[in-house]
Protein backbone atom coordinates (compact mmCIF):
# COMPACT_ATOMS: atom_id res chain seq x y z
CA UNK A 1 0.00 0.00 0.00
CA UNK A 2 2.67 2.24 1.06
CA UNK A 3 4.52 1.51 -2.53
CA UNK A 4 1.66 2.64 -4.08
CA UNK A 5 0.93 5.36 -2.54
CA UNK A 6 5.20 6.68 -3.00
CA UNK A 7 4.47 5.66 -7.31
CA UNK A 8 1.40 8.07 -6.68
CA UNK A 9 3.16 10.89 -4.98
CA UNK A 10 6.08 10.29 -7.75
CA UNK A 11 4.15 10.08 -10.79
CA UNK A 12 2.29 13.49 -9.55
CA UNK A 13 5.45 15.08 -8.88
CA UNK A 14 7.16 14.04 -12.28
CA UNK A 15 3.31 15.19 -13.74
CA UNK A 16 4.00 18.82 -12.30
CA UNK A 17 7.93 19.26 -13.46
CA UNK A 18 7.11 17.86 -16.57
CA UNK A 19 4.07 20.73 -16.55
CA UNK A 20 6.51 23.19 -15.48
CA UNK A 21 8.82 22.25 -18.87
CA UNK A 22 6.26 22.16 -21.44
CA UNK A 23 5.31 25.98 -20.71
CA UNK A 24 6.46 27.36 -23.76
CA UNK A 25 8.57 30.75 -23.97
CA UNK A 26 6.35 33.09 -25.28
CA UNK A 27 7.77 35.93 -27.75
CA UNK A 28 5.86 38.92 -28.60
CA UNK A 29 6.94 42.77 -28.69
CA UNK A 30 5.16 43.54 -24.85
CA UNK A 31 6.74 39.96 -23.41
CA UNK A 32 9.48 39.34 -21.50
CA UNK A 33 11.39 37.91 -24.75
CA UNK A 34 11.17 39.99 -27.48
CA UNK A 35 13.38 38.34 -30.29
CA UNK A 36 13.28 34.82 -32.02
CA UNK A 37 16.72 34.85 -31.53
CA UNK A 38 16.87 35.69 -27.74
CA UNK A 39 14.15 32.83 -27.08
CA UNK A 40 16.08 30.36 -28.82
CA UNK A 41 19.27 31.17 -26.52
CA UNK A 42 17.37 30.80 -23.40
CA UNK A 43 15.53 27.99 -24.30
CA UNK A 44 16.21 24.68 -23.00
CA UNK A 45 17.03 21.61 -24.92
CA UNK A 46 13.48 20.12 -26.11
CA UNK A 47 11.74 23.52 -25.43
CA UNK A 48 8.85 25.24 -26.76
CA UNK A 49 8.47 28.84 -28.47
CA UNK A 50 5.64 30.85 -29.48
CA UNK A 51 6.01 32.97 -31.24
CA UNK A 52 2.79 35.76 -30.89
CA UNK A 53 1.55 37.60 -34.03
CA UNK A 54 3.58 40.48 -35.07
CA UNK A 55 6.48 41.32 -37.45
CA UNK A 56 10.13 40.65 -36.31
CA UNK A 57 13.03 41.93 -38.25
CA UNK A 58 15.56 39.10 -37.83
CA UNK A 59 18.05 37.11 -39.79
CA UNK A 60 20.67 34.95 -39.27
CA UNK A 61 18.25 32.53 -36.57
CA UNK A 62 20.33 29.75 -35.80
CA UNK A 63 18.99 27.34 -34.26
CA UNK A 64 21.57 25.02 -32.73
CA UNK A 65 19.33 22.50 -30.48
CA UNK A 66 15.68 20.59 -30.51
CA UNK A 67 13.20 23.30 -30.58
CA UNK A 68 9.59 23.26 -31.64
CA UNK A 69 8.92 26.58 -32.70
CA UNK A 70 5.32 27.53 -33.20
CA UNK A 71 3.75 30.88 -34.78
CA UNK A 72 0.32 31.85 -33.85
CA UNK A 73 -1.51 33.17 -36.55
CA UNK A 74 1.72 33.74 -39.11
CA UNK A 75 4.17 36.20 -37.29
CA UNK A 76 6.30 37.54 -39.93
CA UNK A 77 9.70 37.26 -39.73
CA UNK A 78 11.26 39.80 -41.80
CA UNK A 79 15.09 39.01 -42.96
CA UNK A 80 15.39 42.23 -44.79
CA UNK A 81 17.54 41.21 -47.48
CA UNK A 82 20.02 41.14 -45.40
CA UNK A 83 20.40 37.47 -45.99
CA UNK A 84 19.44 34.25 -44.51
CA UNK A 85 16.99 34.27 -42.40
CA UNK A 86 16.28 30.75 -40.34
CA UNK A 87 19.19 28.08 -40.30
CA UNK A 88 18.66 24.82 -38.20
CA UNK A 89 22.08 23.02 -37.36
CA UNK A 90 20.27 20.44 -34.85
CA UNK A 91 18.48 17.29 -34.90
CA UNK A 92 14.77 17.37 -33.82
CA UNK A 93 14.04 20.64 -34.66
CA UNK A 94 10.11 22.06 -35.65
CA UNK A 95 9.21 25.08 -37.60
CA UNK A 96 5.21 25.54 -37.33
CA UNK A 97 3.09 28.60 -39.33
CA UNK A 98 5.49 31.29 -40.06
CA UNK A 99 4.96 33.94 -42.86
CA UNK A 100 9.24 34.62 -44.15
CA UNK A 101 9.15 37.16 -46.33
CA UNK A 102 12.81 39.31 -47.90
CA UNK A 103 16.02 36.71 -48.32
CA UNK A 104 19.15 38.46 -49.39
CA UNK A 105 19.97 37.65 -53.01
CA UNK A 106 23.72 36.60 -53.72
CA UNK A 107 25.41 35.23 -56.12
CA UNK A 108 27.97 33.41 -54.39
CA UNK A 109 26.09 31.92 -51.41
CA UNK A 110 22.74 30.85 -51.86
CA UNK A 111 20.70 32.69 -49.09
CA UNK A 112 17.58 30.39 -48.06
CA UNK A 113 14.79 31.39 -46.27
CA UNK A 114 15.22 27.95 -44.17
CA UNK A 115 18.02 25.98 -44.25
CA UNK A 116 18.53 22.88 -42.58
CA UNK A 117 22.48 21.79 -42.59
CA UNK A 118 23.36 18.41 -41.65
CA UNK A 119 20.26 17.59 -39.15
CA UNK A 120 17.50 14.61 -38.96
CA UNK A 121 14.17 14.47 -37.69
CA UNK A 122 13.11 18.06 -38.82
CA UNK A 123 9.39 18.92 -39.21
CA UNK A 124 8.80 22.29 -41.56
CA UNK A 125 4.78 22.39 -41.87
CA UNK A 126 2.12 25.39 -42.73
CA UNK A 127 5.35 27.87 -43.49
CA UNK A 128 4.29 31.07 -46.19
CA UNK A 129 7.76 31.84 -47.92
CA UNK A 130 7.55 35.27 -50.24
CA UNK A 131 10.19 37.40 -51.72
CA UNK A 132 12.62 34.77 -51.53
CA UNK A 133 15.70 33.85 -53.22
CA UNK A 134 16.11 29.52 -52.37
CA UNK A 135 13.04 28.79 -49.96
CA UNK A 136 13.41 25.60 -48.18
CA UNK A 137 16.85 23.99 -48.42
CA UNK A 138 17.69 20.90 -47.56
CA UNK A 139 21.45 20.28 -47.34
CA UNK A 140 22.95 16.88 -45.89
CA UNK A 141 19.98 16.35 -43.77
CA UNK A 142 17.86 13.06 -43.36
CA UNK A 143 14.17 11.78 -41.83
CA UNK A 144 12.07 14.47 -42.24
CA UNK A 145 9.16 16.38 -43.34
CA UNK A 146 8.44 19.26 -45.55
CA UNK A 147 4.82 19.67 -45.42
CA UNK A 148 1.96 22.04 -46.33
CA UNK A 149 3.96 24.99 -47.36
CA UNK A 150 3.38 27.73 -49.66
CA UNK A 151 6.29 29.32 -51.80
CA UNK A 152 5.84 31.98 -53.89
CA UNK A 153 8.44 33.53 -55.41
CA UNK A 154 8.91 36.30 -57.96
CA UNK A 155 10.84 34.84 -60.55
CA UNK A 156 8.98 35.80 -63.84
CA UNK A 157 12.11 37.67 -65.60
CA UNK A 158 14.31 37.77 -62.75
CA UNK A 159 16.64 34.56 -63.40
CA UNK A 160 19.14 34.96 -60.74
CA UNK A 161 16.72 33.27 -58.88
CA UNK A 162 16.71 30.32 -56.37
CA UNK A 163 14.67 27.18 -55.95
CA UNK A 164 11.31 26.64 -54.47
CA UNK A 165 12.52 23.31 -52.21
CA UNK A 166 16.04 22.12 -53.23
CA UNK A 167 17.38 18.76 -51.50
CA UNK A 168 20.77 18.25 -51.83
CA UNK A 169 22.96 14.91 -50.31
CA UNK A 170 19.65 14.34 -48.81
CA UNK A 171 17.34 11.31 -47.97
CA UNK A 172 14.70 9.94 -46.23
CA UNK A 173 12.55 12.79 -46.61
CA UNK A 174 8.73 13.43 -46.87
CA UNK A 175 7.59 16.35 -49.43
CA UNK A 176 3.79 16.79 -49.32
CA UNK A 177 1.14 18.90 -49.54
CA UNK A 178 3.27 22.20 -50.71
CA UNK A 179 2.45 25.09 -52.96
CA UNK A 180 5.56 26.10 -55.08
CA UNK A 181 5.13 28.83 -57.49
CA UNK A 182 7.46 31.58 -59.09
CA UNK A 183 11.35 29.90 -58.42
CA UNK A 184 13.48 28.57 -60.63
CA UNK A 185 12.45 25.11 -60.36
CA UNK A 186 9.68 23.95 -57.92
CA UNK A 187 11.52 21.36 -55.98
CA UNK A 188 14.87 20.26 -56.86
CA UNK A 189 16.58 16.90 -56.02
CA UNK A 190 20.56 16.75 -56.43
CA UNK A 191 22.11 13.46 -54.80
CA UNK A 192 18.94 12.67 -52.87
CA UNK A 193 17.88 8.86 -52.42
CA UNK A 194 14.71 7.70 -50.89
CA UNK A 195 12.38 10.87 -51.22
CA UNK A 196 8.44 10.54 -51.32
CA UNK A 197 7.03 13.73 -52.93
CA UNK A 198 3.41 13.86 -52.75
CA UNK A 199 0.39 15.96 -53.60
CA UNK A 200 1.99 18.64 -54.54
CA UNK A 201 0.94 21.72 -56.73
CA UNK A 202 4.30 23.12 -58.96
CA UNK A 203 2.99 26.01 -61.16
CA UNK A 204 4.73 28.99 -62.92
CA UNK A 205 8.31 27.89 -62.39
CA UNK A 206 11.33 29.17 -64.46
CA UNK A 207 12.61 26.04 -65.27
CA UNK A 208 11.29 22.83 -64.01
CA UNK A 209 8.20 22.38 -61.45
CA UNK A 210 10.02 19.49 -60.31
CA UNK A 211 13.66 18.29 -61.51
CA UNK A 212 16.03 14.94 -59.97
CA UNK A 213 19.74 14.87 -60.71
CA UNK A 214 21.55 11.43 -59.88
CA UNK A 215 18.95 10.85 -57.36
CA UNK A 216 18.00 7.52 -56.78
CA UNK A 217 14.70 5.22 -55.50
CA UNK A 218 12.33 8.41 -55.15
CA UNK A 219 8.99 8.15 -55.47
CA UNK A 220 6.26 10.81 -56.95
CA UNK A 221 2.44 10.76 -56.73
CA UNK A 222 -0.27 13.33 -57.58
CA UNK A 223 1.59 16.02 -58.08
CA UNK A 224 0.87 18.73 -60.68
CA UNK A 225 3.25 20.14 -63.10
CA UNK A 226 1.71 23.31 -64.53
CA UNK A 227 2.92 26.02 -66.86
CA UNK A 228 6.59 25.43 -65.73
CA UNK A 229 9.50 26.27 -68.65
CA UNK A 230 9.21 22.12 -68.59
CA UNK A 231 6.99 19.67 -66.14
CA UNK A 232 9.67 17.78 -64.89
CA UNK A 233 13.00 16.28 -65.60
CA UNK A 234 14.49 13.22 -64.23
CA UNK A 235 18.37 12.76 -64.97
CA UNK A 236 21.11 10.21 -64.22
CA UNK A 237 18.45 9.01 -61.81
CA UNK A 238 17.62 5.10 -61.21
CA UNK A 239 14.65 3.42 -59.70
CA UNK A 240 12.23 6.43 -59.57
CA UNK A 241 8.32 5.84 -59.71
CA UNK A 242 6.09 8.15 -60.90
CA UNK A 243 2.59 7.75 -60.70
CA UNK A 244 -0.82 9.69 -61.18
CA UNK A 245 0.24 13.14 -61.94
CA UNK A 246 -0.67 15.59 -64.02
CA UNK A 247 2.02 17.25 -66.63
CA UNK A 248 -0.32 20.27 -67.89
CA UNK A 249 0.28 23.17 -70.08
CA UNK A 250 4.23 23.22 -70.36
CA UNK A 251 4.74 25.18 -73.78
CA UNK A 252 7.89 26.32 -75.36
CA UNK A 253 10.59 25.49 -77.89
CA UNK A 254 12.54 24.33 -74.84
CA UNK A 255 9.45 22.76 -72.90
CA UNK A 256 8.66 19.55 -72.41
CA UNK A 257 5.65 18.22 -70.18
CA UNK A 258 8.52 15.51 -69.05
CA UNK A 259 12.03 15.04 -69.97
CA UNK A 260 14.19 12.07 -68.89
CA UNK A 261 17.42 12.14 -69.84
CA UNK A 262 20.18 8.88 -68.87
CA UNK A 263 17.56 7.16 -66.21
CA UNK A 264 17.10 3.26 -65.81
CA UNK A 265 14.42 1.15 -64.31
CA UNK A 266 11.80 3.56 -63.94
CA UNK A 267 7.95 3.28 -63.59
CA UNK A 268 5.88 5.74 -65.21
CA UNK A 269 1.89 4.57 -64.80
CA UNK A 270 -1.11 6.37 -65.01
CA UNK A 271 -0.30 10.40 -65.29
CA UNK A 272 -1.73 12.90 -67.81
CA UNK A 273 0.03 14.72 -69.93
CA UNK A 274 -1.97 17.72 -71.80
CA UNK A 275 -0.90 20.33 -73.70
CA UNK A 276 2.48 20.14 -73.77
CA UNK A 277 5.00 20.93 -76.43
CA UNK A 278 6.07 17.71 -76.20
CA UNK A 279 4.93 15.06 -73.39
CA UNK A 280 7.56 13.08 -72.78
CA UNK A 281 11.39 13.81 -74.36
CA UNK A 282 13.21 10.50 -73.88
CA UNK A 283 16.92 9.82 -74.37
CA UNK A 284 19.37 7.42 -73.23
CA UNK A 285 16.44 5.56 -71.10
CA UNK A 286 16.48 1.43 -70.50
CA UNK A 287 13.89 -0.57 -69.36
CA UNK A 288 11.33 1.71 -68.05
CA UNK A 289 7.42 0.74 -67.71
CA UNK A 290 4.90 3.14 -69.71
CA UNK A 291 1.49 2.43 -68.67
CA UNK A 292 -1.98 3.50 -68.40
CA UNK A 293 -0.79 6.98 -69.39
CA UNK A 294 -3.06 9.75 -70.77
CA UNK A 295 -1.47 11.80 -73.66
CA UNK A 296 -3.65 14.31 -74.94
CA UNK A 297 -3.44 17.00 -77.51
CA UNK A 298 0.16 16.81 -76.89
CA UNK A 299 2.43 18.67 -80.19
CA UNK A 300 4.08 15.55 -79.60
CA UNK A 301 3.12 12.58 -77.38
CA UNK A 302 6.38 11.06 -77.15
CA UNK A 303 9.66 12.02 -78.96
CA UNK A 304 12.66 9.02 -78.69
CA UNK A 305 15.72 10.04 -79.33
CA UNK A 306 18.79 7.73 -79.12
CA UNK A 307 20.08 5.15 -77.29
CA UNK A 308 16.36 3.78 -75.29
CA UNK A 309 16.03 0.18 -74.97
CA UNK A 310 13.87 -2.50 -73.21
CA UNK A 311 10.89 0.22 -72.66
CA UNK A 312 7.55 -1.47 -72.82
CA UNK A 313 4.29 0.92 -73.44
CA UNK A 314 1.20 -0.78 -72.53
CA UNK A 315 -2.77 0.52 -71.83
CA UNK A 316 -1.97 4.38 -72.85
CA UNK A 317 -4.30 6.46 -74.59
CA UNK A 318 -3.26 8.86 -77.29
CA UNK A 319 -5.40 11.36 -78.01
CA UNK A 320 -5.07 13.96 -80.63
CA UNK A 321 -1.43 14.29 -80.33
CA UNK A 322 0.18 15.97 -83.48
CA UNK A 323 2.54 13.09 -83.66
CA UNK A 324 1.58 10.09 -81.34
CA UNK A 325 5.45 9.05 -81.30
CA UNK A 326 8.45 9.97 -82.91
CA UNK A 327 11.51 8.44 -83.39
CA UNK A 328 14.82 9.41 -84.80
CA UNK A 329 16.40 5.90 -85.62
CA UNK A 330 15.56 2.56 -86.59
CA UNK A 331 16.57 0.60 -83.43
CA UNK A 332 13.80 -0.61 -81.49
CA UNK A 333 13.50 -3.35 -79.12
CA UNK A 334 11.32 -1.15 -77.02
CA UNK A 335 7.19 -2.66 -76.39
CA UNK A 336 4.23 -0.76 -77.90
CA UNK A 337 1.35 -3.66 -76.67
CA UNK A 338 -2.35 -2.63 -76.46
CA UNK A 339 -2.04 0.89 -76.68
CA UNK A 340 -5.11 3.34 -77.61
CA UNK A 341 -4.86 5.34 -80.45
CA UNK A 342 -7.39 7.98 -81.70
CA UNK A 343 -5.80 8.27 -84.92
CA UNK A 344 -6.53 4.33 -85.54
CA UNK A 345 -8.83 3.53 -88.48
CA UNK A 346 -8.06 -0.27 -88.35
CA UNK A 347 -11.57 -2.54 -88.19
CA UNK A 348 -12.80 -4.86 -85.19
CA UNK A 349 -14.26 -7.63 -87.13
CA UNK A 350 -14.19 -10.13 -84.33
CA UNK A 351 -15.21 -8.09 -81.87
CA UNK A 352 -12.68 -8.51 -79.18
CA UNK A 353 -11.62 -4.79 -78.23
CA UNK A 354 -9.04 -5.10 -80.30
CA UNK A 355 -7.81 -3.52 -83.69
CA UNK A 356 -7.42 -6.43 -86.04
CA UNK A 357 -4.59 -4.90 -88.21
CA UNK A 358 -1.35 -3.39 -86.03
CA UNK A 359 -0.66 0.50 -85.60
CA UNK A 360 1.90 2.12 -87.01
CA UNK A 361 2.58 5.35 -84.48
CA UNK A 362 5.71 6.88 -86.22
CA UNK A 363 4.36 9.04 -88.97
CA UNK A 364 6.73 9.69 -91.76
CA UNK A 365 6.00 13.62 -91.72
CA UNK A 366 7.62 13.39 -87.54
CA UNK A 367 10.38 11.63 -89.91
CA UNK A 368 10.39 14.72 -91.51
CA UNK A 369 10.23 17.18 -89.00
CA UNK A 370 12.85 15.85 -86.96
CA UNK A 371 15.60 16.16 -89.85
CA UNK A 372 14.51 19.44 -90.54
CA UNK A 373 12.48 21.29 -88.36
CA UNK A 374 10.99 24.29 -89.89
CA UNK A 375 8.95 21.18 -92.42
CA UNK A 376 6.52 21.78 -89.93
CA UNK A 377 4.88 24.54 -91.78
CA UNK A 378 3.66 21.58 -94.07
CA UNK A 379 1.65 20.52 -91.15
CA UNK A 380 -2.07 19.62 -91.98
CA UNK A 381 -1.66 19.59 -95.32
CA UNK A 382 -3.22 17.44 -98.27
CA UNK A 383 0.26 16.78 -99.56
CA UNK A 384 1.66 15.99 -96.19
CA UNK A 385 -1.29 13.52 -95.67
CA UNK A 386 -0.80 12.05 -98.80
CA UNK A 387 2.75 10.87 -98.27
CA UNK A 388 1.64 10.01 -94.73
CA UNK A 389 -0.60 8.09 -96.08
CA UNK A 390 1.14 6.10 -98.32
CA UNK A 391 3.57 5.21 -96.07
CA UNK A 392 0.96 3.39 -93.84
CA UNK A 393 -0.16 1.09 -96.98
CA UNK A 394 3.83 0.54 -97.73
CA UNK A 395 6.11 1.49 -95.25
CA UNK A 396 9.63 2.20 -96.43
CA UNK A 397 11.01 4.73 -94.34
CA UNK A 398 9.75 4.05 -90.62
CA UNK A 399 11.12 1.47 -88.52
CA UNK A 400 9.44 -1.62 -89.57
CA UNK A 401 9.15 -3.29 -86.42
CA UNK A 402 7.84 -0.02 -84.58
CA UNK A 403 4.40 -1.02 -84.12
CA UNK A 404 1.29 -1.84 -82.05
CA UNK A 405 0.25 -5.37 -82.80
CA UNK A 406 -3.08 -4.82 -80.60
CA UNK A 407 -4.11 -1.58 -80.83
CA UNK A 408 -7.22 -0.87 -78.69
CA UNK A 409 -11.04 -0.34 -79.93
CA UNK A 410 -11.99 1.83 -77.11
CA UNK A 411 -10.15 4.18 -74.53
CA UNK A 412 -8.46 2.69 -71.53
CA UNK A 413 -10.60 3.95 -68.29
CA UNK B 1 33.25 67.16 -91.85
CA UNK B 2 31.01 66.42 -89.46
CA UNK B 3 29.13 64.50 -92.14
CA UNK B 4 32.13 62.51 -92.67
CA UNK B 5 32.55 61.58 -89.55
CA UNK B 6 28.99 60.65 -89.15
CA UNK B 7 29.17 58.50 -92.80
CA UNK B 8 32.29 56.70 -90.72
CA UNK B 9 30.47 56.07 -87.86
CA UNK B 10 27.70 54.45 -89.66
CA UNK B 11 30.21 52.47 -92.11
CA UNK B 12 31.94 51.51 -88.59
CA UNK B 13 28.64 50.48 -86.97
CA UNK B 14 27.47 48.52 -90.34
CA UNK B 15 30.80 46.71 -91.09
CA UNK B 16 30.75 45.33 -87.21
CA UNK B 17 27.31 44.54 -87.12
CA UNK B 18 28.85 42.28 -90.36
CA UNK B 19 30.43 40.28 -88.09
CA UNK B 20 29.50 36.94 -87.04
CA UNK B 21 28.39 37.02 -83.11
CA UNK B 22 27.89 34.91 -81.01
CA UNK B 23 24.35 34.62 -80.73
CA UNK B 24 22.64 35.79 -77.09
CA UNK B 25 21.20 33.30 -74.54
CA UNK B 26 17.45 33.78 -73.87
CA UNK B 27 18.05 33.02 -70.43
CA UNK B 28 14.87 31.11 -69.01
CA UNK B 29 13.55 29.73 -72.48
CA UNK B 30 16.65 28.30 -74.39
CA UNK B 31 17.69 24.88 -74.23
CA UNK B 32 21.00 23.53 -74.19
CA UNK B 33 22.00 21.48 -76.95
CA UNK B 34 23.56 18.94 -75.11
CA UNK B 35 21.17 18.18 -72.59
CA UNK B 36 17.82 19.90 -73.59
CA UNK B 37 17.56 21.64 -69.90
CA UNK B 38 16.29 24.94 -70.16
CA UNK B 39 19.37 27.48 -69.80
CA UNK B 40 18.68 29.70 -66.20
CA UNK B 41 22.06 29.75 -64.43
CA UNK B 42 24.01 32.93 -65.38
CA UNK B 43 26.77 31.81 -63.45
CA UNK B 44 27.86 28.51 -65.55
CA UNK B 45 26.13 28.88 -68.94
CA UNK B 46 28.49 28.31 -72.18
CA UNK B 47 28.62 28.67 -75.52
CA UNK B 48 30.65 28.50 -78.90
CA UNK B 49 31.01 29.52 -82.40
CA UNK B 50 31.47 27.46 -85.73
CA UNK B 51 33.77 28.98 -88.11
CA UNK B 52 30.73 29.16 -90.38
CA UNK B 53 28.65 31.25 -87.81
CA UNK B 54 26.61 29.24 -86.20
CA UNK B 55 26.02 29.40 -81.86
CA UNK B 56 25.43 26.28 -79.93
CA UNK B 57 24.83 27.21 -76.70
CA UNK B 58 24.93 25.00 -73.25
CA UNK B 59 23.31 25.60 -69.62
CA UNK B 60 27.10 24.44 -68.33
CA UNK B 61 30.41 24.19 -69.31
CA UNK B 62 30.64 20.55 -68.66
CA UNK B 63 28.16 20.01 -71.15
CA UNK B 64 29.96 22.10 -74.01
CA UNK B 65 33.21 19.83 -72.58
CA UNK B 66 30.66 16.77 -73.25
CA UNK B 67 29.74 18.18 -76.61
CA UNK B 68 33.25 18.96 -77.79
CA UNK B 69 33.95 15.08 -77.60
CA UNK B 70 31.82 14.85 -80.11
CA UNK B 71 32.64 16.77 -82.56
CA UNK B 72 35.99 18.41 -84.10
CA UNK B 73 37.06 21.11 -82.00
CA UNK B 74 39.38 22.58 -85.23
CA UNK B 75 35.42 23.50 -86.55
CA UNK B 76 35.51 26.40 -83.52
CA UNK B 77 35.94 29.62 -83.74
CA UNK B 78 35.50 30.30 -80.42
CA UNK B 79 34.49 29.34 -76.68
CA UNK B 80 32.86 31.57 -73.97
CA UNK B 81 31.67 30.59 -70.39
CA UNK B 82 30.03 32.82 -67.93
CA UNK B 83 32.01 34.49 -65.56
CA UNK B 84 31.26 32.53 -61.85
CA UNK B 85 31.99 36.25 -59.99
CA UNK B 86 30.33 38.54 -62.59
CA UNK B 87 27.09 36.31 -63.75
CA UNK B 88 25.72 36.86 -67.14
CA UNK B 89 28.87 38.43 -68.34
CA UNK B 90 30.92 35.80 -71.00
CA UNK B 91 34.20 35.54 -71.55
CA UNK B 92 36.74 33.67 -73.34
CA UNK B 93 36.55 30.29 -72.45
CA UNK B 94 40.30 29.22 -73.36
CA UNK B 95 41.61 32.19 -71.25
CA UNK B 96 39.31 31.38 -68.11
CA UNK B 97 40.51 29.93 -64.69
CA UNK B 98 38.64 27.07 -63.80
CA UNK B 99 37.23 25.51 -60.12
CA UNK B 100 36.65 22.17 -59.87
CA UNK B 101 34.98 21.98 -55.99
CA UNK B 102 32.55 19.72 -54.21
CA UNK B 103 31.04 23.25 -52.16
CA UNK B 104 30.03 24.83 -55.48
CA UNK B 105 27.34 23.52 -57.36
CA UNK B 106 27.11 23.66 -60.83
CA UNK B 107 23.64 22.79 -62.96
CA UNK B 108 25.05 19.31 -64.49
CA UNK B 109 27.32 17.89 -61.67
CA UNK B 110 30.52 18.41 -62.68
CA UNK B 111 31.10 21.34 -59.66
CA UNK B 112 32.59 23.53 -62.47
CA UNK B 113 33.27 26.65 -62.54
CA UNK B 114 34.93 29.46 -64.66
CA UNK B 115 37.02 32.72 -63.43
CA UNK B 116 38.06 35.36 -65.38
CA UNK B 117 40.22 36.41 -63.04
CA UNK B 118 42.88 34.20 -61.49
CA UNK B 119 43.23 35.59 -58.72
CA UNK B 120 38.86 35.91 -58.31
CA UNK B 121 39.77 31.80 -58.75
CA UNK B 122 41.99 30.96 -56.20
CA UNK B 123 40.39 33.08 -53.56
CA UNK B 124 37.07 30.99 -54.56
CA UNK B 125 39.33 27.64 -53.96
CA UNK B 126 40.57 28.95 -50.47
CA UNK B 127 37.04 30.08 -49.83
CA UNK B 128 35.89 26.48 -50.90
CA UNK B 129 38.75 24.32 -51.52
CA UNK B 130 38.89 22.34 -54.65
CA UNK B 131 41.09 22.28 -57.83
CA UNK B 132 41.87 24.44 -60.47
CA UNK B 133 42.47 24.25 -64.00
CA UNK B 134 43.49 25.52 -66.85
CA UNK B 135 41.33 24.83 -70.60
CA UNK B 136 43.62 22.96 -71.89
CA UNK B 137 43.73 20.84 -68.93
CA UNK B 138 40.27 20.88 -68.12
CA UNK B 139 39.78 19.33 -71.99
CA UNK B 140 42.25 16.59 -70.87
CA UNK B 141 40.26 15.85 -67.97
CA UNK B 142 36.86 15.72 -69.95
CA UNK B 143 38.77 13.51 -73.08
CA UNK B 144 38.79 10.83 -70.49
Amino acid sequence: MIRYQSLLIFTLVLMVTANLWAKPIVICDSCEVKSISEGIKIAMEFDTLLVKKGTYKEYNILIDKPLTLIGEDYPIIDGEEKGEIIRIVSDGVTLDGFFIINVGTSYTTDHAAIRVVKSENFLIQNVVLEKLFFGIYLEKSSNGKVYHNKIIGDAKDEYNSGNGIQLWYSHHVEVSNNIVQGARDGIYLEFSDNIAIHNNKSTGNLRYGLHFMFSDDDIYTDNIFENNGAGVAVMFSKNIVMKGNTFRKNWGTAAFGMLLKEINDAEISNNTFEENTIGINIEGSNRIDYKGNNFIKNGWGIKVLGACYTNTFSGNNFLYNSFDISYDSNLNDNVFDGNYWSDYTGYDLDKNGIGDVPYRPVKLFSYIVNKTPESIVLLRSLFMDIIDFSEKVSPVFTPDNLLDINPLMTKVQ
Amino acid sequence: MKNLVIIGVICVLVLSACNSELKPITYGSDGCHFCSMTIVDKQHAAQFMTKKGRSYSFDATECMLNHLREIDTETVELFRVNDYTDPGVFVDATQATYLISENIPSPMGAFLSAFSNEEAAKKAQSDNTGVLYTWTELNEKFKK
